[in-house]
């Protein structure tokens, strides 16, 4: 059984608005990332991804609840050496070259000497900084701006790499490249936390994810467990059995769920043949803004004035 | 860690380009500080002088509060402190590595300044001393301690505001200078509101040395140790200020 890597325990965080308003961006968020998973945090803009991962990684403080990391409660500065952390959007200083902001993080992370050598010329390899190790982060696109993030991030060799959007501003080559350099992190045994909203990623990196929606987490578990829980299709011709469509050529469809796999087979009338049994494949897209929606309502106002 | 985070600030900040432009302008105006000798009806190369070390307060402590107003604010504003904080550096030691890397730079740019103008000084005929270099040297402690105001008073309200505030803690940080002399003159109220607002403001008095070092006047060695130890008290004291509050901070 794999342990708790990150877990928060019913944890609230209200931000500082004008003046004495407060803004509740956490409304009991419970959470557990296991070790050695490829964990997704799935939610829409402002559901309060980053800042439960800026709680997680010290940036903010004065939560209520509990956060633990590694096991132990967050709060003590030396936890943070085993985790490696890209912000969304990241911003580095101009005038800094990409070695010299390297090694400076990796100082702070607690490297130096040989090691902080090889630990560079890793992700430069990783991420084909080795080129573009004396120019200055001023000179860098957006999309360089996150290949270096992520070194940063990996540099170390955290425990815990937590991505928030990693793949923002990137095209397409570079989505597929720091895919692999995330397998590469897992394969060495690192646990990946990262948040998104872009569903295709998450679907083909993870294993566990999370969905928070306002704030609260609406649900969390094994991928596989959601894409088991689609309905199951079944296709087939002669007499259709209670509750079929067509399907074309002649044929008709019926979808059930796997709690009635047994029933339906066997209840099927006298002649009808079975041409297909199949999963439907889970369009993990449509089942988050269904479970979103679903959770506040958000959608139906426009659904309620385009029928009036 | 400390060492670490001041390495990366200062060069950084040696980097900066506002800097540099105000370096720039320093050079230029030390080039034309020769013609108010030349207008002036008194000695030409003691007016020049004076100008010079006056140029280089003031040069100097514009980039103080430019650079000190910049130095944690900026970076909470363009998170540049994410990847920074993110990793096992408490924040009293990020701020005042900070602080650190940010007075290196700021000694370096001074240096450069007083060896600018003592070098046009003496190219120019002007005697240069070694108690014009000391003065330059007191200029310096004053930057320093400006660039901990600008740092804290940011911190407590918003780049601009820390700015501005600055400023006004220089225009009274050389008033304190003149207090003694003038209090006997206020009534008991106004000796009270201007007792409170001096003990609020570092007195930058003791670090105006340059008048006395144009005149080659020397510097008591008791008084500059004072000095020191005052400055860096109220460079520690800011820069606590500067802690306590970044630490509450919501990045």
């Amino acid at each position: 059984m794999m342990a708790d890597l990150l877990s928060f325990s019913a944890v609230r965080y209200a931000y500082r608005g004008d003046w004495l308003n407060r803004i509740q961006a956490l409304h009991g968020v419970d959470l557990t990332v296991p070790a050695g998973s490829a964990f997704g945090f799935l939610g829409a803009n402002g559901a309060g991804k980053s800042t439960s991962i800026k709680l997680a990684v010290g940036l903010l403080h004065g939560h209520t609840g509990e956060i633990r990391l590694f096991g132990e409660r967050i709060g003590d500065h030396r936890l943070r050496a085993r985790i490696g952390y890209l912000p969304e959007h990241p911003y580095f200083y101009e005038n800094l070259q990409v070695d010299e902001y390297l090694r400076y993080l990796g100082r702070l992370s607690g490297l130096s000497g040989a090691d902080l050598t090889a630990a560079c010329d890793r992700v430069y390899q990783l991420l084909d900084l080795g080129d573009l190790r004396r120019r200055g982060l001023r000179s860098f696109s957006k999309g360089m701006r996150q290949r270096f993030g992520l070194a940063q991030a990996i540099l170390h060799r955290p425990d815990l790499v937590i991505l928030d959007e990693p793949f923002s501003g990137l095209d397409p080559l570079w989505r597929a490249r720091f895919k692999e350099v995330m397998q590469v992190e897992r394969a060495r045994g690192a646990t990946l936390f990262f948040s998104s909203h872009i569903l295709g990623d998450v679907e083909e990196i993870c294993d566990h994810y999370a969905v928070i929606d306002r704030g609260t987490v609406l649900e969390q578990g094994r991928l596989r467990d959601l894409v088991g829980a689609a309905p199951l299709v079944l296709t087939g011709e002669g007499p259709a059995p209670q509750g079929a469509g067509p399907a074309g050529d002649g044929h008709w469809r019926l979808e059930f769920g796997e709690d009635r796999r047994a029933d339906v087979l066997a209840s099927l009338p006298t002649g009808a043949r079975v041409v297909r049994l199949e999963r439907q494949r889970l369009a993990l897209e449509d089942w988050f803004v269904a479970r979103v929606r679903a959770h506040h309502g958000a959608g139906r106002r426009l659904a309620e004035m385009s029928q009036g | 860690m400390i060492l670490v985070v001041a390495n990366a600030t200062a060069r950084e900040a040696l980097r900066g380009r506002t800097g540099l432009a105000l370096l720039g302008f320093y050079a230029v105006a030390v080039l034309l500080s020769r013609i108010v000798g030349w207008i002036t009806p008194t000695d030409g190369h003691l007016v020049t002088t004076d100008l010079v070390m006056s140029l280089q307060s003031v040069v100097g402590v514009l980039v103080a509060i430019a650079t000190g107003t910049a130095l944690v604010q900026s970076e909470i504003q363009s998170r540049t402190l994410y990847t920074v904080l993110s990793r096992p550096i408490p924040r009293w030691r990020f701020v005042v590595g900070k602080f650190a890397g940010l007075a290196a730079a700021l000694i370096i740019g001074q240096a450069a300044m007083v060896a600018l103008g003592l070098g046009y000084l003496a190219v120019t005929g002007a005697p240069v001393t070694g108690w014009l270099a000391l003065a330059g040297a007191m200029t310096a402690a004053e930057v320093l301690i400006m660039a901990a105001v600008a740092l804290a008073l940011t911190a407590v309200s918003s780049p601009l505001l820390g700015a501005v505030l600055s400023i006004a803690v220089y225009a009274l940080g050389h008033a304190v200078a003149g207090l003694p002399g003038l209090i006997h003159h206020l009534q008991a109220w106004q000796q009270t509101i201007a007792i409170v607002l001096a003990s609020l403001v570092p007195n930058l008095g003791p670090y105006a040395y340059r008048a006395e070092a144009v005149h080659a006047v020397p510097l008591p060695w008791p008084e500059l140790a004072q000095a020191a130890a005052y400055g860096g008290l109220w460079i520690a004291l800011l820069v606590a200020i500067t802690v306590i509050t970044l630490d509450r901070r919501q990045l």
